[in-house]
């Protein structure tokens, strides 16, 4: 499992994922209110975003601190009422603004690393 | 150890790491991270120290979590988090702000008098380090070492008239 590989800071991926995981928190709470364990699983499934459960609850607090995301207790079938997360209209901007910002990056990354070989050499050789 | 040392060993953990945060988040982390290994063990249905030791693998290291916590702010004091004054910091540096209004307070009292400690203050209560009970402290300092002149010479003259 990669997260059990420390002092990773200069693995691009771990970058990647501290760069795009607020807004990919915010992407699971913006259509279905969810409690922070729904969040996390959400995550896990898609695969690649979450090597550290845990971290998630740091990040969930940094988005209640910057209203991009609201909370509200329920009570629950078993055990004690959980904290539930919704998206904010600001949050709902700073996604779309986030959305915009990572297909032309996403883009520009893709045409780097596959368009070079197709578009052939500037140098002609 | 059996699954309920593994967990009390893990918050144990938590709790050794996480003494930087404020009081109130440092509690919050701790629920939230236990609720996390209870919903999970609820769902694994079961809780010998396999499926602890799993569920807690994935949830990563504590001193993990709590670096995590400091991430993502513009402009990271050493590595604690302080942000929109919620997160108070458990680090006595200065950032540019406060030693502005230091020197202002101190040197400029002198070199500009009236505006630089009143340009001071301004800084003193604009800082993000600080709490609130510092900005008090320092005001009242001000405050007083204003109207000291006037309390002195109020008294001299007071002791000059009746002598």
């Amino acid at each position: 499992m990669s997260g059990m590989v420390h002092g990773d800071t200069r693995n691009p991926l771990t970058e990647l994922r501290r760069g795009v995981l607020e807004h990919c928190v915010l992407a699971v709470v913006r259509d279905r209110e969810s409690y922070a364990f729904d969040i996390v699983r959400a995550l896990a499934s898609a695969g690649e975003l979450v090597t550290s459960e845990g971290t998630i609850y740091p990040l969930l607090s940094r988005l209640r601190r910057d209203h991009l995301v609201t909370t509200t207790w329920r009570e629950s079938d078993a055990g004690p009422p959980r904290r539930y997360y919704l998206i904010t209209d600001e949050g709902r901007r700073a996604l779309d603004a986030f959305a915009g910002d990572w297909t032309r990056f996403r883009d520009a990354v893709d045409a780097l690393l596959g368009g070079g070989a197709r578009r052939g050499d500037p140098d002609g050789r | 150890m059996d699954g309920d040392e593994l967990v009390r060993d893990y918050m144990g953990r938590l709790e050794a790491a996480s003494w930087p945060l404020p009081p109130g988040r440092r509690t919050e982390l701790a629920g939230e991270v236990r609720e996390h290994i209870e919903t999970a063990l609820a769902e694994a249905g079961r809780r010998d120290p396999v499926a602890v030791h799993n569920v807690l693998e994935r949830l990563g290291r504590p001193e993990e979590i709590v670096a995590t916590e400091a991430e993502g702010d513009p402009a990271p004091p050493s590595w604690v988090a302080a942000r929109s004054g919620e997160l108070t910091v458990a680090t006595r540096s200065w950032g540019a702000v406060e030693i502005a209004a230091i020197l202002l307070l101190t040197v400029g009292a002198i070199a500009l008098p009236l505006f630089g400690p009143a340009i001071g203050l301004v800084l003193v209560w604009l800082s993000t380090r600080w709490t609130t009970r510092d900005k008090l402290v320092a005001t009242l300092i001000v405050v007083v070492i204003f109207l000291l002149p006037i309390i002195l010479l109020y008294g001299l003259g007071a002791q000059v008239t009746s002598g």
